[in-house]
């Protein structure tokens, strides 16, 4: 570790989350055990293979930005991305009195949605009895059915270019999609870029949602999903040995990243401090983990590295823990391979087994419970953990919220595709 | 901030829609040859637009050797990749191979990847039947519960991994093996120069020696297109393709539409050279800015951040290599720009262009318009831009419309911007300088 290098700190956060539309009633959810998955309701998924998701609930933009119907053709994402944004940037303050050139962006955010009704009417509408679409009768049907601001704002890079209009962000502007670990990602490239000069502060995080048909079609024919539709809340069970597969989430998750000089100057709370930042890829296959585990192994080895920490100073790993019986168990195998003997004795748990997988916003928003962790001292725990997998045998905090002074929290966040991110999040001190 | 460890570019893959070889593309720069023409990969008579920079005979398989292990493994799961993700996978075997790095020959762990990317459409036929399902009551309806019973099952297991953006970059690492940082930048035009930039901070740090940086993008499918053309300004010079995009010119209509991908292999300076590697270019400024009030002030403060940075003056520069869309208002924020970051230089270093000939290729256009610079500097010459030839009074730049301009000076200047805002401005230095 390089010790004259810039310090990062957290300075605001903000999250739209299906167990809350604020930090804290997010983290309160958390260390209460409480499931924020249900019966979708976002559109009907009676017959579908998995028939429930963790939906963010009764979300009004206009709850968060007086103007909030301006966004009305943005993406869902983006929506959620704006409002968590507010959030933080109110929390830290960061409004006014700061170089707006020095003060930049980077998202791991999602797609818009396609509009389903209107393209699969097109499709059908083109192909008539045929296996295949005719292209002049789709064009006319798309041009004529589609909504053209809509359809510019499922644009990707829209997400981050809104914000920074919005927020006034006049710093670099980035925004990732490395699926699942996508916001992890952002955090930890943001943080390097304070690191290096290139800004004082950073806006990051990320958002998405895939609760709609096109998505849970496609994770489904996957078999990505779990499909225990008798008892949904009890459907995420990272680590447990009748684990079926995820839950989907979705919402939005956003840290103010700052120059630890630049925050005491302007007198701004300091929630915590990123020390580690580690990103490797498995470069092995698209949706499967290597059995060895070595792209997890060596994404936290990195972040461990880069922290100057040595594992025994580790008080929980906040897992991503999807509950896929793949992930879950070679996670599990990481931790213990870069842990050693320690791996037994630290804290490990997934949020997600009660907000579900919230994909490229999954790791801010668990990054933050790792801050508020740090800052309340209770570890929440693992809900749904009844039966132990021989695989998994490490302390997951089965299903009661654990009071713990921490100091330091590894995050992990691994997506589709094996790109791994480790984060160090760390308890501030001079 | 002084870097220790410097960033160069020793090898080059493209597949564009002027050709996929180094001479190829050349000989249409220097020609003016147009890759734009009417589409031919369906009928586009209902669009508004009928024109794009099409790869017409692009076939992945036909790109990948059955005699080396890892490209027949790959070659078996192309059904798994959109086109633009194929595009993306094949224009990395060409890096690699102009690099001169082999799987074996390099550490895998230090060898990373960056990659831009955007949103990629599902192909409309992937799911015709599962909409034929869905729409069967024949009223006009959208009938979930029908597409639940019958529809998913009627879709491929793998659907939703060919439209991944992240995908090109996942398939590619596991060609080459590549476990160093992987990232995927999803902002279109501005996705490729952002994934350099994040590379060359990534080198100078030190997390890695090596990287692939690229950009792939197919706008033209059913449904991208459709979408596209709901939105984009496009050009509506149906009946002249190859004179459709002209930037800067006080003709221009709009942007036309390209496909295809670039990959660069970036290496560090020390490691590159122990190797014996052939090098192209050095990255030596960086910065990524947003334009608030899209006046072009935000994207000249990317141009002045990038130079300084790089320790260089306005009049070092060889040429700017623009983004030049073809587009009334964006060509005249972006030659404002240039006019405000350069200052009285603007007067004197010329303005390159190359949509005009490609079309805009998206995610991939940063990285195909800045290999151009790197033929060019090999060559010797800056080729002109094409269309542009009634300059338009509203953009105060000198854009480069005739002839074979010598290379004179070591800098080049690359930018791209989106409409939103989101600049960036990339400066190379020449490699015998």
């Amino acid at each position: 570790m390089n010790k004259n290098r810039r310090r990062v700190v957290i300075t605001g956060m903000g999250a739209i989350t299906p167990l809350g539309h604020s930090v804290s009633t997010l983290y309160e959810a958390q260390i209460n055990g409480r499931s924020g998955v249900d019966f979708i309701r976002h559109f009907d998924a009676r017959r579908f293979p998995t028939t429930f998701a963790a939906e963010v609930k009764e979300f009004d933009l206009a709850r968060f930005l007086p103007d909030g119907e301006r966004y009305r053709h943005c993406g869902v994402n983006t929506r959620f991305a704006l409002a968590a944004a507010q959030q933080a940037l109110d929390d830290a303050n960061a409004h006014r009195g700061i170089d707006r050139t020095r003060f930049g962006i980077y998202l791991g955010n999602g797609e818009g949605q396609n509009e389903f009704d209107h393209l699969i009417r097109a499709v059908a509408i083109a192909a008539g009895g045929s296996p295949e679409v005719d292209a002049g009768r789709f064009f006319q049907a798309a041009l004529r059915d589609f909504n053209p601001k809509r359809e510019y704002e499922l644009e990707m890079y829209t997400t981050s270019g809104r914000l920074a209009e919005r927020f006034e962000l006049l710093g670099p502007n980035f925004s990732c999609l490395t699926a699942c670990a996508a916001s992890s990602q952002a955090i930890g490239e943001a943080v390097e870029l304070i690191r290096h000069g290139d800004a004082d502060l950073m806006l990051a995080g990320g958002a998405h949602s895939m609760i709609h048909p096109f998505g849970v079609t496609g994770f489904n024919r996957l078999t990505a999903l779990s499909t225990r539709n008798d008892a949904p809340q009890k459907a995420s069970r990272p680590f447990d040995l009748h684990r079926d597969g995820f839950v989907l989430g979705e919402g939005s998750g956003m840290v103010v990243l700052e120059e630890l000089e630049h925050a005491r100057r302007r007198g701004a709370p300091i929630y915590a401090e990123i020390t580690g930042y580690g990103s490797t890829a498995d470069a092995y296959r698209t949706t499967d983990s290597p059995p060895d585990g070595h792209g997890a192994i060596a994404a936290i080895r990195w972040a461990l590295q880069d922290s100057g920490l040595t594992p025994e100073e580790i008080g929980y790993v906040n897992a991503h823990g999807t509950s896929t019986e793949v992930n879950d168990r070679v996670e599990t195998l990481a931790i213990r391979e870069t842990f050693g003997p320690h791996a037994y004795r630290v804290a490990v748990s997934s949020n997600k087994s009660m907000m579900g997988h919230l994909i490229a916003a999954a790791g801010v928003v668990e990054l933050i419970i790792s801050v508020m962790t740090i800052r309340r001292g209770v570890i929440p725990p693992t809900i749904n953990y009844e039966t132990p997998d021989p695989n998994c045998d490490l302390d997951y905090v089965p299903n009661t919220a654990r009071e713990k002074r921490v100091h330091h929290v590894l995050s992990n966040s691994f997506g589709f595709g094996g790109q791994n991110v480790s984060l160090i999040v760390s308890r501030f001190v001079e | 901030m002084p870097h220790s460890r410097r960033a160069v570019i020793t090898g080059c893959g493209m597949l564009t829609p002027i050709g996929s070889d180094a001479a190829t593309i050349w000989d249409a720069l220097t020609q003016g040859r147009s890759g734009i023409a009417r589409i031919s990969a369906f009928d586009p008579s209902a669009l508004p637009c009928h024109i794009a920079g099409e790869i017409r005979d692009f076939n992945a398989r036909k790109h990948l050797d059955n005699k080396v292990e890892y490209e027949k493994t790959i070659g078996k799961s192309l059904k798994l990749m959109a086109r633009t993700i194929q595009l993306g996978l094949i224009a990395a075997k060409y890096a690699m191979r102009d690099a001169g790095l082999q799987r074996g020959s390099y550490e895998p762990t230090r060898f990373g990847i960056v990659f831009g990317s955007s949103m990629i459409a599902i192909e409309v036929n992937d799911i015709v039947a599962a909409s034929q399902a869905a729409t069967a009551a024949g009223d006009g309806s959208v009938d979930l519960l029908r597409w639940g019973d019958t529809g998913i099952e009627t879709i491929e297991p793998t659907w939703m991994l060919k439209f991944l953006p992240n995908m090109a970059a996942c398939h590619i690492s596991v060609m080459y093996d590549l476990q160093g940082p992987s990232n995927s930048i999803t902002q279109d035009d501005i996705a490729s120069l952002n994934a350099l930039g994040e590379a060359y901070r990534h080198i100078a740090r030190g997390q890695a020696d090596a990287f692939l940086v690229g950009g792939a993008d197919s706008k033209i499918s059913l449904l991208s297109m459709a979408r596209h053309q709901l939105f984009l300004p496009l050009s509506r010079r149906n009946d002249d393709p190859a004179g459709a995009c002209r930037p800067f010119d006080r003709d221009r209509d709009g942007m036309v539409l390209g496909e295809g991908a670039t990959v660069l292999a970036v290496e560090e300076y020390e490691s590159a050279r122990k190797r014996g590697a052939r090098i192209l270019g050095e990255i030596v400024g960086f910065a990524s800015t947003f334009d608030a009030k899209r006046d072009g002030s935000g994207l000249a403060r990317a141009i002045r951040l990038a130079l300084a940075e790089a320790g260089v003056a306005p009049d070092e520069l060889n040429h700017v290599n623009a983004h030049g869309l073809g587009v009334i208002d964006l060509d005249r924020r972006e030659a404002q720009a240039i006019r405000q970051a350069l200052g009285p230089a603007a007067d004197h270093v010329p303005v390159f262009a190359a949509k005009s000939l490609v079309g805009n290729m998206g995610p991939a256009a940063g990285v195909t318009e800045l290999a151009f610079d790197l033929l060019a500097w090999q060559q010797g010459h800056l080729p002109p831009t094409v269309n542009c030839r009634w300059p338009d009074p509203e953009c105060p730049v000198v854009v480069h419309t005739e002839g074979l301009r010598p290379i004179r000076k070591p800098y080049v200047l690359k930018i791209a911007f989106t409409d939103l805002g989101q600049s960036v401005a990339v400066v190379l230095r020449r490699n015998d300088s």
